[in-house]
């Protein structure tokens, strides 16, 4: 190895060094983005909290139980707002195309802040409170969604190809825009089917 | 005979006028309307607005925020009863809940920008040292390359003046 081979080894060394020296300062000055993928989980499970089991032949008066969650992966701290609303088959679900949520006026709703990588779960207990039938219709007519009471008089017809009154319980995922200064919906949701079935008033 | 009659009515109007506004608070208290109820909602959603924004702030400021979101959880909490309330037409509930939210998120507003200025200050503070660090390592990295270099160089050339030329013979 000559002089000048030593030089530029000596010269690369420092400039390694030099480097490393000044990367917590750089860390401090420039924030850095990871790169990792922002989403946002949703889900419902059914009472043994897998995706199974889930509450289908419903009767009247009877509580059931559901889990919802939801897991912040957005990168920072947000504000989730859950619409849990109840439909029959002609009423709309949200549209996942154009990111609109369900026409439809909410029942219940609950407000979370999670912090990025943070999860949150709840206990979703209903029970239909008044149903009639008429014909070959049912009209239900009170909810409740934990303890509280939502009159929804909504009526479905019996569906001949799948044998019941089926309505559906679905929950939207909104979040707070902080921008738009307003809630977004996050064009995801979760639904399960319900049976309206036994005795009704 | 006449001072009498002035104290009793007096009196008598007294009890009117307090029997009056006793009413008028009554009514006041028990039966909201529903715009007096979608004030409140508004004002209580703008609160918790402004209270997760300056959260958020205080996250990106460097604070530990985690007792706020606590705290803001249960704004929330207050926030879905005063809308559910408010949809059911429950006005009195729905300015209760309302009024429980407002009052945390205020709360939570005023943490979240003392904790803001906190952080920001240590914040500088931890640039600063961080910086000074920093450069009092490069200047000793560069300081001993140069001595390193110069000791390097002379020993070198010690080395190399030591050498005794050696002839090679060519007998190709």
């Amino acid at each position: 190895m000559n002089l000048s081979e030593y030089r530029v080894a000596f010269a690369i060394v420092s400039l390694i060094l030099i480097l490393l020296a000044t990367v917590p300062t750089l860390n401090l000055v420039f924030s850095f983005q990871s790169g990792k993928a922002q989403f946002s989980e949703f889900w419902v499970l059914g009472p043994n909290h897998i995706i199974q089991d889930y509450p289908f032949n419903v009767r009247l008066n009877q509580s059931y139980q559901v889990f919802a969650g939801v897991r912040n992966n957005m990168g920072s701290t947000l504000h989730y707002m859950v619409y849990v609303k109840f439909r029959n088959q002609t009423q709309p679900l949200p549209d996942a195309l154009n990111s609109l949520p369900s026409s439809l006026p909410p029942l219940y709703e609950y407000h979370v802040f999670l912090a990025d990588s943070e999860t949150w779960e709840t206990v979703l207990t209903f029970s239909i409170l008044s149903a009639s039938r008429v014909g070959n219709s049912t009209l239900v007519s009170d909810i409740s969604i934990n303890d509280a009471v939502f009159s929804v008089n909504s009526s479905a017809m019996w569906d001949t190809e799948h044998s019941g009154f089926h309505y559906q319980m679905f929950l939207e995922l909104w979040f707070y825009n902080t921008t738009s200064m307003s809630f977004q919906y996050h064009n995801r949701f979760v639904a399960f089917w319900l049976n309206i079935t036994g005795e009704l008033t | 005979m006449k001072t009498m009659s002035v104290s009793k009515i007096s009196c008598i109007l007294l009890i009117f006028v307090f029997a009056a506004s006793s009413l008028f608070l009554v009514a006041n208290v028990s039966g909201f309307s529903e715009s007096e109820a979608t004030l409140a909602s508004n004002d209580a959603d703008g609160t918790v607005a402004s209270a997760y924004t300056a959260t958020l702030k205080a996250e990106k400021a460097g604070a530990n925020v985690s007792d706020l979101l606590t705290r803001l959880d249960e704004a929330g909490d207050f926030l879905a009863q005063a809308h559910m309330a408010y949809r059911s037409g429950d006005f009195d509930g729905a300015i209760l809940a309302a009024n429980s939210a407002r009052s945390i998120g205020e709360e939570v507003q005023n943490a979240a920008d003392s904790l803001e200025v906190l952080a920001r200050g240590e914040s500088q503070q931890r640039l600063l040292f961080t910086l000074l660090g920093s450069i009092a390592s490069v200047v000793l990295i560069v300081y001993g390359s140069f001595w390193g270099w110069r000791v390097l160089k002379r020993r070198y050339c010690e080395r190399v003046l030591k050498m005794k030329p050696e002839v090679a013979s060519n007998e190709s």
